[in-house]
């Protein structure tokens, strides 16, 4: 058998396929060799599930990939991650790229020097950003707004925050505990507060729980809780409830009167990022109106491109009106990052205990 | 020096030279991974947050001031150390019989039966956690029966209690228990019970005076693990606790979320300190009384 194999001759053709297979060998063990033709590496700082899928669907492999850019996502949670940002802001090289957060946190990591100002000229699917989205330390990549959800069975829909937050609904009111800046700031404009002015919210949010007002720890102990029927009313993102609905729950929103408080997700870029080039083509793709209009489908929140075509059937169950548009309220990031430690203590301390 | 002690003296120090090598790695691994981040943890713990600033270099010691002064906290520190220990005595009541059953037991199942005891443990503690929310939901299946059997008319709030909490840690260190009380019950020899019971003893004095005592080390070592495990548990809280729960370990993420290191690593050594020193004492406690 052996003196077998070893007198066999090696032909022409058998001695190419083994050069060309030891070739792609060396290829797979040498990743610089065989990516010479690649731009770069994106590290992509994102919260999992299906937000991170539908980066890659449709941000990633239709406009980055193509382009010879290899995108990393690194998942995890958003404190996490900005924890990492936050112990890695010293190093001349962070770990990531991108990073994508909510408003207020892409406004206190630029506070805190971790995050860079973004140089729009680098960007040119920003010329069609809204003007809404466009931030020095951010560029936002979707929004909706906090409205007023409810049981279709409800006899009159609530218009407004302050007919979410009536302590006549007792415990079929329901109120998310991690939703706790954006709960006091409506129940502060549902009480004649303001943005800045959380007092009568607060007091308001102490008669509802006196009332019974249930408290779910997530999302989607909400969602849950508004399946079961154990809740009739709440607050929550436009876009959430169009998911739900999706998923069978019934469930409908309205536009409160107050204006709806603006959510937004967007990316930033760490000060330390090492391809700054490619977290500017991450940002120029993510704008881009196709990947604009897939999200809106997809995941039921609006784009923030104006040349984003959405059907008008869709364009009514996940956006907003003109004149809601123009009464939509934008949180203050300054104030809530100032504040947040003590709107959670109270909100723990006094709130739910 | 004889040549036999010079003998004796060079093995000595060979012995020493090879147990460094082989202990080195893994405990400069352990202080590297370990015990750097903890006192960077505790140096954390002395400094002061600023929304604008993050961490300020201080030297307070108001993290602590604050954690000892405030009701809140004190009222979840305490809370922490109540459900641990109630956990503990009823993993313990609850782990003994059984893990003597299992030491005690002939049959051709038994390995089997340990294999039941170890399947929770194969399941992640969200998941077993969401399996737990399905049954004690107020619209899950303990109250839709509770209704059906028409024991209660009103649906039955469990989640989102500190019962439901209770019940979560249990499911999770009980196999703990049952095992390390197996090992040491396996240790111990049939014909002890036996010669007790000749002697006149009855069931419960032959525990007391024989099982109990020679099982003192296991019911130490599965104590002090139930606690510590109880102590820090965290995934079981949140997702059973609910909002208005709140325990040690979750109050420490909570003001990491928060970006306030300096008060969430206070809590942090808080809960660790605590932790350690009921160990230790539980540990003296029971040595004391094995060699009594």
């Amino acid at each position: 058998m052996t003196n077998k194999l070893f007198n066999q001759k090696i032909g022409r053709r058998a001695l190419l396929r083994g050069v060309a297979g030891a070739a792609g060998a060396v290829a797979i063990g040498m990743p610089y060799v065989a990516r010479a033709e690649s731009k770069g590496r994106i590290v992509v700082g994102t919260w999992g599930g299906d937000y991170a899928r539908l980066l890659n669907k449709n941000i990633e492999k239709p406009f980055l990939i193509p382009q010879g850019w290899d995108v990393v996502q690194a998942q995890a949670g958003d404190p996490e991650r900005r924890a990492k940002m936050l112990a890695e802001r010293r190093l001349p090289r962070g770990s990531s790229d991108v990073q994508g957060l909510n408003g207020p946190t892409m406004y206190q990591m630029y506070h805190l020097g971790v995050t860079q100002k973004i140089d729009y000229d680098k960007i040119p699917n920003a010329s069609h950003l809204l003007p809404t989205m466009k931030f020095e330390y951010g560029v936002g990549h979707i929004y909706s707004g906090m409205v007023p959800v409810f049981d279709p069975k409800l006899s009159t829909k609530p218009a407004s925050y302050k007919e979410v937050f009536d302590p006549k609904f007792g415990d079929k009111l329901g109120i998310i505990d991690i939703q706790y800046q954006y709960t006091i700031v409506a129940a502060s404009l549902a009480a004649g507060g303001s943005l800045t002015n959380l007092e009568p919210g607060k007091k308001l949010l102490l008669e509802i729980r006196k009332a019974g007002a249930r408290i779910y720890p997530t999302n989607e102990a909400f969602a849950q809780g508004l399946k079961t029927q154990e809740i009739d009313i709440g607050i929550m993102w436009k876009a959430r409830t169009v998911q739900w609905q999706n998923a069978g729950i019934e469930v409908e929103s309205t536009a409160p009167s107050e204006g709806a408080l603006l959510y937004i997700s967007g990316f930033v870029i760490p000060k330390n990022a090492p391809d700054v080039d490619g977290a500017y083509a991450y940002l120029n793709a993510m704008l881009e109106p196709a990947a604009q209009q897939e999200f809106a489908k997809d995941m039921g929140y609006n784009p923030t491109a104006d040349n984003a075509e959405i059907p008008d059937e869709l364009n009514k169950r996940i956006g907003f009106t003109k004149a809601e548009i123009a009464n939509l309220k934008n949180l203050d990031f300054g104030y809530m990052s100032d504040h947040d430690v003590e709107l959670k203590n109270w909100w723990d301390k006094e709130f739910k205990g | 020096m004889t040549i036999a002690a010079a003998e004796t003296r060079r093995r000595g120090a060979s012995t020493f030279i090879s147990a460094s090598s082989l202990i080195g790695p893994a405990t400069f691994l352990v202080a590297l991974g370990v015990i750097g981040p903890l006192l960077m943890l505790f140096r954390y713990s002395f400094d002061k947050y600023d929304p604008q600033l993050f961490l300020v270099e201080a030297l307070s010691p108001a993290n602590y001031v604050t954690f000892f002064s405030d009701p809140y906290y004190l009222k979840v520190f305490f809370t922490t150390i109540w459900v641990a220990f109630l956990c503990t005595v009823i993993c313990l009541v609850a782990g003994f019989p059984l893990a003597y059953i299992l030491a005690r037991t002939q049959t051709r199942f038994k390995n089997l039966l340990i294999i039941g005891v170890v399947i929770p443990l194969f399941v992640g503690n969200a998941v077993r956690a969401a399996g737990w929310m399905t049954l004690l939901g107020s619209r899950g299946f303990l109250s839709i029966s509770l209704m059906d059997l028409g024991i209660t008319s009103e649906p039955t709030e469990i989640m989102f209690t500190e019962t439901a909490v209770i019940l979560g840690i249990i499911a999770v260190n009980l196999p703990y228990m049952v095992l390390t009380l197996q090992s040491v019950l396996e240790g111990i020899d049939r014909n002890l019970e036996e010669a007790a019971f000749n002697l006149g003893a009855g069931p419960m004095t032959m525990f007391r005076r024989v099982l109990w005592p020679l099982t003192l080390p296991g019911i130490a070592a599965g104590v002090i693990l139930t606690f510590i495990l109880a102590m820090n548990a965290y995934a079981t809280p949140v997702l059973l606790g609910g909002p208005k729960f709140m325990m040690m370990a979750p109050l420490v993420y909570s003001q990491f979320q928060l970006n306030n290191w300096p008060f969430a690593a206070a809590v942090a050594f808080i809960l660790m300190t605590t932790t350690l020193i009921l160990t230790v004492l539980a540990g003296l406690a029971t040595r004391q009384r094995f060699r009594s």
